[in-house]
């Protein structure tokens, strides 16, 4: 692939070690990134530290701007992928242009999943996935006292004990929706439940969100199967969904995330798919898999790079129990929603 | 396009007085060129003009825009809820760079909304023949017959073997999704023509085809598919385990059974939806839908699913039923994952299982709704493999003279636009058979208009999504409403000034063109193009256009109109006034006496 293309689209930690490996191994690639956001790469795992003023933004950032240029990556920022046409092998950005690949990678991560039943609600949820949304939240934050965290997954948990350091209120409504995509057992949910409360939040026992208006700019009425009260600010937590709408009509196999096989590349020569948007049969798992945190996207995002440039290697086991909430051990997969 | 001069004089009939310059087309290039230039309308199974009744309703001729529809189709107020819409899935807006495709169905459901209460749809009606057909089946494909047939002149008489008239429509679709005095309405449209209706009468059991061919001088069978499939797996006849179709059939006739709280629903269609959404009206809590392939492979709208999901309904993929398992009911559902392997031969997906992947999913019933078959009706002639009456595709002739055959029945589940196009065109044939005289044909119309006030803008308009009831626990409640609200005039409005308007034809005169280029420097894609040569296909249509960049080699300056959004940008910009708009319909005309 001497001289040839490869554009990775995402920005996130398997967009990035993609690259980087792209550059180790084949430096005779032309290497671009491809990236939503307006900002280099950060940790989405501190944005609970940084909303709750222990860090700064400065700190978030893995690596300088300038290290792209340096590695000759060419980094394009602020830049939407709206559509990837396989026969021509062509990238279509939301501003028209195109560009020409000889080898993609898609690494799109996931993006905040809303049921939905509850995408009604929509306009009066936050969510907390980008640094644009943690400065929301800041914003916010300044202005209201009490939280109401509806759906509670993983980060969640760091958000809600963020706001309780600064002094906030946090009512944590954990229903069926739970911990997704973790699936608790009664038992397990009753002992998670115990230690969040033991943290500083306030638990609300309840079956059904039924309703959310925002009565003025910083108090939002709540009615729930169980009573009804208001907050000053809604949280959606119900986990990611990949984030591959945008190749809907491509042709690609998608179910939840883009189909892959075990070494992640797509039914489409020279196309991989790495990190959160990648879905795997397992033969070992009996299940699609599709993978979960930073470091996991890291080593596909590897991985798929490798595999690009001639390479044999194949995405590794996940571990069985991968999570501890609240110091309890959960068995999951992605697909215990079901 | 060909040149209009060249036989306008040998195709204009007595319209040619009112309306100049007006041509009415039969060459088979211009039936190629609408194949490829309107194909909203080229994929809509009855021709309905779309394009022209878009336009009406943009004009606010709410009227019109109906009965634009109402010309080849007789339900447009229920298709208008439940079409299957294979228009969108062709529509040129849908196209990639280009957005989304126009909400036509949802465009043509606001016309039957809008237009004036009491409107009465004027119908084409020729002289009675003093023959009679009777109609076997009052569902889509039936009901379109026999409206038809009253058109042409015959005694028309409609028999049904379930209490009311309607079909599938009646009950097979769930009232949330088509209210019943929607359907009712127009099927009274149909039968104020004199159709003799006669519910109750399962002919084969009640009456016999035999007797019916002795009376009448045609018979045609539309009685639809009301033999469900099966699985085909170990335990399915267990209880708990419900038929698809049976089961929508009892809910719409007000027996509707007891389900437990945990519900799987095996199928990918309208009907697997339809149990679904049922389900979760009936109380069930857990309600999933069980795919073989992912959400792509189903065969229903990106709303229906939407709206499914909003309502509770899970999706789950990549799965395919092995045992239905239980002791004295069904307890669980064995499955095997499946894995996609490439395109079958008809198009779609390959999904195969995956050996070694089984596992199974705990429930308190299972709704099988994997398709449905036409129950056989005694009757003479060749019969097929599962004892169904054998007819032609084309003539809609069985082996027995003046028995034809029809709609679902004959071809097996379709959809309901199609059924009612099946029915249309076996109204035409056995016109034709029984009197030897043709009642009406297609033809392309063509006459020329100018640029309108169609403005590029109005491409960067939003698809407008169907307003339906929330949140979706209020669908819930007693009476059940429709979810679908139904456009209120703005976003109707608005939707409609997002259509392309494809009817339109923009043509360069070569032998005036100074090429200049203006045009293509104005282009807001590769629409206009300098061409070396135009090849043309069999029929005389445009084939492929050979492009070329050495200027020396350019023989035309040629509009692509299969690449052109009809902007007008070209012809405004135009020094020399070569560029030329004409509108090109597609239409079906009656022939006023009839033609030998």
């Amino acid at each position: 692939m001497a001289k040839d293309h490869v554009v990775i689209i995402g920005n996130g930690p398997a967009a990035n070690e993609a690259a980087i490996a792209l550059r180790e191994r084949a430096p005779e690639l032309r290497v671009t990134i491809v990236g939503r956001e307006h900002v280099r790469q950060y940790k989405p795992h501190f944005l609970p530290a940084l909303i709750a003023g222990k860090i700064t933004e400065h700190d978030l950032f893995v690596r300088p701007i300038e290290s792209y240029s340096q590695a000759g990556i060419k980094l394009r920022l602020g830049q939407e992928v709206v559509d990837v046409d396989f026969d021509t092998r062509r990238v279509i950005l939301a501003h028209k242009e195109v560009l020409r690949f000889d080898g993609l990678i898609i690494a799109t991560g996931g993006k905040p999943r809303i049921p939905e039943p509850f995408l009604v609600f929509q306009d009066v949820m936050m969510t907390l996935k980008t640094l644009a949304d943690a400065r929301v939240w800041i914003e916010k934050l300044a202005r209201v006292d009490s939280v109401l965290i509806v759906g509670g997954d993983l980060t969640s948990v760091a958000f809600a004990k963020a706001l309780v350091s600064m002094g906030k209120t946090v009512k944590l409504m954990v229903d069926e929706h739970g911990f997704w995509p973790l699936h608790l057992g009664d038992e397990t949910r009753q002992e998670v439940a115990q230690r969040l409360a033991s943290s500083g939040m306030e638990l609300v026992a309840c079956r059904k969100l039924k309703g959310l208006a925002r009565v003025s700019a910083d108090e939002i009425r709540v009615e729930t199967d169980c009573g009804r009260y208001t907050v000053g600010a809604v949280g959606a937590f119900f986990g990611l969904v990949p984030d591959v709408k945008f190749l809907a009509r491509s042709g690609l196999y998608i179910e939840r995330g883009i189909i892959v096989d075990e070494s992640l590349m797509t039914h489409y020569d020279g196309v991989y798919a790495a990190g959160d948007c990648a879905q795997v049969y397992h033969p070992a798992l009996r299940d699609y898999w599709v993978s979960i945190g930073y470091r996991n996207a890291e080593n596909l995002g590897r991985i798929a790079a490798l595999n690009l440039i001639g390479g044999k290697v194949c995405a590794e086991t996940p571990p069985e129990s991968i999570f501890h909430v609240e110091g309890v051990k959960v068995p999951t997969s992605w697909w215990a929603e079901i | 396009m060909r040149e209009k001069s060249s036989y306008l004089d040998k195709t204009l009939n007595s319209e040619r007085e009112v309306i100049r310059n007006v041509v009415y087309s039969t060459d088979p290039a211009d039936f190629s060129y609408m194949a490829a230039n309107v194909p909203c309308q080229a994929a809509c199974p009855a021709w309905t003009n779309v394009p022209a009744y878009i336009r009406c309703l943009y004009e606010g001729r709410f009227d019109r825009s109906y009965e634009i529809n109402r010309i080849v189709n007789v339900l447009p107020g229920v298709l208008g809820r439940i079409c299957s819409r294979p228009c969108e899935t062709k529509c040129r807006h849908g196209e990639r760079e280009l957005g989304q495709p126009v909400n036509i169905c949802h465009i043509k459901r606001a016309a039957s909304d809008f237009k004036e209460p009491g409107h009465v749809y004027l119908e084409q009606l020729f002289a009675p023949l003093g023959k009679s057909v009777t109609v076997v089946g009052a569902g889509p494909a039936g009901l379109a017959a026999a409206h038809d047939l009253a058109v042409f002149g015959f005694d028309v008489e409609l028999l049904e073997a379930l209490e009311t008239p309607g079909g599938m429509l009646a009950y097979g679709i769930p009232e949330f999704r088509l209210p019943r005095d929607v359907l009712k309405a127009e099927i009274d449209s149909i039968l104020r023509l004199g159709v003799t209706l006669r519910t109750g009468v399962k002919v084969g059991e009640d009456v016999a085809v035999d007797e019916l061919l002795k009376s009448r001088h045609a018979v045609l069978l539309a009685a639809g598919c009301y033999a469900a499939r099966q699985l085909d797996v170990p335990g399915e006849d267990l209880p708990g385990v419900l038929s698809g179709l049976r089961f929508v059939m009892d809910v719409n006739s007000g027996r509707a059974p007891m389900l437990g709280k945990r519900v799987l629903v095996l199928g990918a269609g309208f009907t697997a939806f339809d149990c679904a959404r049922l389900a979760l009206r009936l109380g069930a809590d857990d309600v999933a839908i069980c795919i073989r392939g992912t959400e792509e492979d189903l065969r229903v709208t990106q709303d229906e699913i939407h709206e499914a999901k909003r309502e509770g309904v899970h999706i789950r993929s990549l799965m395919v039923s092995t045992r239905i398992v239980g002791r004295d009911r069904v307890e669980g559902v064995e499955f095997l994952r499946t894995r996609i392997e490439g395109t079958r031969p008809d198009g779609r997906r390959k999904v195969v299982p995956v050996d070694g992947s089984d596992f199974c999913v705990p429930t308190d019933s299972v709704i099988v709704a994997v398709g449905q078959g036409p129950e056989p009706i005694p009757a003479p002639g060749e019969k097929d493999k599962r004892n169904v009456l054998k007819g032609d595709p084309t003539t809609f002739r069985t082996s027995v003279p003046n028995l034809y055959v029809a709609g679902d029945f004959m071809t097996g589940p379709t959809t309901v636009i199609e059924s009612i196009a099946g029915g249309r065109r076996a109204a035409e044939r056995i016109a034709e058979d029984l009197t030897g005289r043709k009642f009406r044909e297609w033809a392309v119309r063509i006459h020329d208009t100018g640029v309108n006030d169609r403005q590029r803008e109005w491409d960067f308009i939003p698809r407008q999504e169907m307003p339906t009831v929330l949140p979706a626990i209020e669908r819930f409640q007693s009476p059940q409403p429709e979810v679908e609200i139904g456009y209120s005039p703005e976003p109707a409005h608005e939707e409609s000034k997002r259509c392309y308007l494809c009817y339109l034809h923009y043509e360069i005169d070569i032998d005036a063109c100074i090429y200049c280029r203006y045009c293509i420097d104005v282009a807001p894609r590769d629409c206009i193009k300098l061409v070396r040569e135009v090849v043309l296909d069999e029929s005389g249509a445009v084939k492929r256009l050979v492009e070329t960049t050495a200027w020396e080699e350019v023989n035309a300056v040629v509009i692509d109109n299969e690449r052109c959004i009809r902007c007008g940008a070209c012809l405004r910009v135009c020094p020399v006034d070569c560029i030329s708009v004409s509108k090109v319909e597609l239409v079906q005309r009656a022939l006023e006496t009839g033609r030998e």
